[in-house]
């Protein structure tokens, strides 16, 4: 393949979802036996939001919350921190490839307003449950931990709502239809598409570079960081969005993203199972009432905001503003949920068991179970997927009748 | 820039530039524009958006549309879709 093709093809054009996310799942099983955790990304910003307090004078490391997730070091001393560091290397230069950062500034004022509550409130839900949509459904699932099936379902009831709420009069903005006679003129100035090329090309090398060299003094912080790289290429590359794959069956009747994140979970769950019969141990949070009612918030969040935590790292650093108030204010409502930890844990998470299904059920039988509920999950899929084309169909077909 | 075929396309009838809306608005708002043309008529959407590569053609097809051409060009994305 000549150089040119390549660049086309696997540089510029976006990649097909379900590859990528199948690659994202086998990725994350790596990244599992290679680190001993998870791939996730709001414990991180959570524990940045507690650095920003010791700043500020506050010992937030007393707190309970800070206690159970640590707040040790700095992001480079670990391993979550590492391979976030990467994960903005990867889609940073993953958007420089094609010519794909712009500051696109926010049109409307409710736009921000909407970033920041909404972030806020995936924030806060996504810490509530000990996870977002990687550590608590894509990468929380083949951790065979019940919390994370409780939080897939209370997410897609909150983005539900969600979905009720953003196409209200007071969010959409008036688009005009524009009668033309031809396409409209697009110009991308093709020194600077050369020019971000070779930009994204050396980030990448660098900070491949940088990993490289880490790997031989701290093998786990290297390989993460590495990991890193390769989730940031793949979310960005793909557009890979865990906030359409729920909203969108809601508003659209589109699938394909769920679809691609329900196989990608049964491709990832086999390694991740295959390194637990290894000794490696799968991370179990508490399967109660925290889960399920921070799944709904986050769910609801996510949807207000536009997009969740991975969906905002790739969007911010091409340069869409929005999502730079959407981390902000994941930010903050991660925070506060530590800060109020330690009065909610003793009511709606603590008094709950860790549920882990490789336990309940035996190993072959937790594995059995987990596909069981993915098959299912996928058929729930499929029916809405039709039930929703059918009501259309008949709508459309009673408005005609009426006409 | 990637065009989906080389053929020559029908001019547009009408215009939907969605640059700086991130989503769902775009792939909404095509949804909703889609209706008010007539059948033949060529809807050109402009997007900004990345992630409209993963619904506007997807939706349009879904909802009975047919997308004539993707065209990705730098930050900006085209898509032709015909009622």
């Amino acid at each position: 393949m000549r150089w040119d093709e390549f660049k086309q093809h696997y540089l510029i054009k976006f990649w097909p979802p379900l590859p990528a996310i199948i690659a994202a799942g086998v990725l994350s099983a790596y990244y599992f036996g290679l680190t001993g955790t998870f791939w996730a990304v709001t414990g991180e910003f959570t524990r940045w939001g507690g650095h920003i307090l010791q700043f500020l004078g506050f010992h937030p490391e007393t707190w309970g919350y800070f206690k159970v997730i640590h707040l040790e070091g700095t992001p480079l001393d670990r391993i979550d921190g590492v391979m976030i560091i990467g994960m903005f290397a990867g889609c940073l230069s993953a958007a420089l490839f094609a010519n794909n950062v712009k500051l696109r500034v926010p049109h409307h004022r409710i736009r921000i307003v909407q970033a920041v509550v909404g972030g806020m409130i995936a924030g806060f839900g996504a810490r509530l449950a000990m996870g977002c949509n990687l550590a608590a459904f894509f990468t929380g699932i083949p951790q065979f931990s019940l919390h994370a099936w409780f939080f897939a379902l209370a997410t897609a009831a909150g983005s539900w709502f969600g979905a009720r709420v953003v196409m209200l009069p007071l969010f959409r903005i008036p688009v005009a239809l524009v009668p033309v006679s031809k396409p409209s003129a697009l110009s991308q100035d093709p020194v600077q598409a050369a020019r971000r090329l070779r930009l994204g090309l050396g980030l990448f090398a660098a900070f491949a570079l940088w990993a490289g060299v880490k790997t031989m003094s701290a093998p786990t912080l290297g390989l993460a960081a590495f990991c890193g790289l390769g989730f940031g290429l793949l979310i960005e590359r793909a557009q890979i969005c865990f906030t359409s794959a729920f909203r969108d069956l809601w508003l659209t009747g589109r699938t394909q993203m769920a679809k691609a994140i329900i196989i990608g979970m049964a491709v990832s769950a086999l390694g991740t199972y295959s390194y637990t019969r290894l000794g490696v141990a799968p991370k179990i949070f508490w399967a109660g009432p925290n889960a399920v009612l921070g799944g709904v918030l986050f769910g609801f969040g996510i949807v207000l905001a536009g997009g969740c935590e991975t969906g905002w790292m790739y969007r911010a650093v091409e340069g869409q503003v929005h999502y730079w108030w959407v981390g902000l204010g994941n930010i903050l409502g991660a925070t506060l949920l530590a800060a109020l930890w330690d009065d909610i844990a003793p009511v709606l998470a603590k008094p709950y068991p860790m549920v882990n299904l490789l336990t309940v059920f035996g190993p072959q039988g937790g594995l059995i179970v987990t596909y069981l509920l993915l098959a299912l999950a996928m058929a729930a899929v499929l029916f809405w997927e039709r039930h929703f084309f059918a009501r259309k169909a008949q709508s459309s077909s009673l408005a005609k009748e009426q006409a | 820039m990637t065009r989906t075929n080389s053929s020559p396309l029908p001019a547009p009838d009408f215009r939907l530039d969605m640059r700086g809306e991130p989503c769902p608005y775009p792939a909404m708002a095509t949804l909703e524009a889609l209706p008010r043309l007539r059948p033949g008529q060529v809807l050109e959407v402009v997007s900004d958006c990345p992630q409209s590569i993963n619904n506007i053609p997807v939706d349009a097809r879904n909802h009975g549309y047919e997308v004539l051409e993707i065209e990705q060009d730098g930050p900006t994305i085209r898509y032709l879709i015909r009622r």
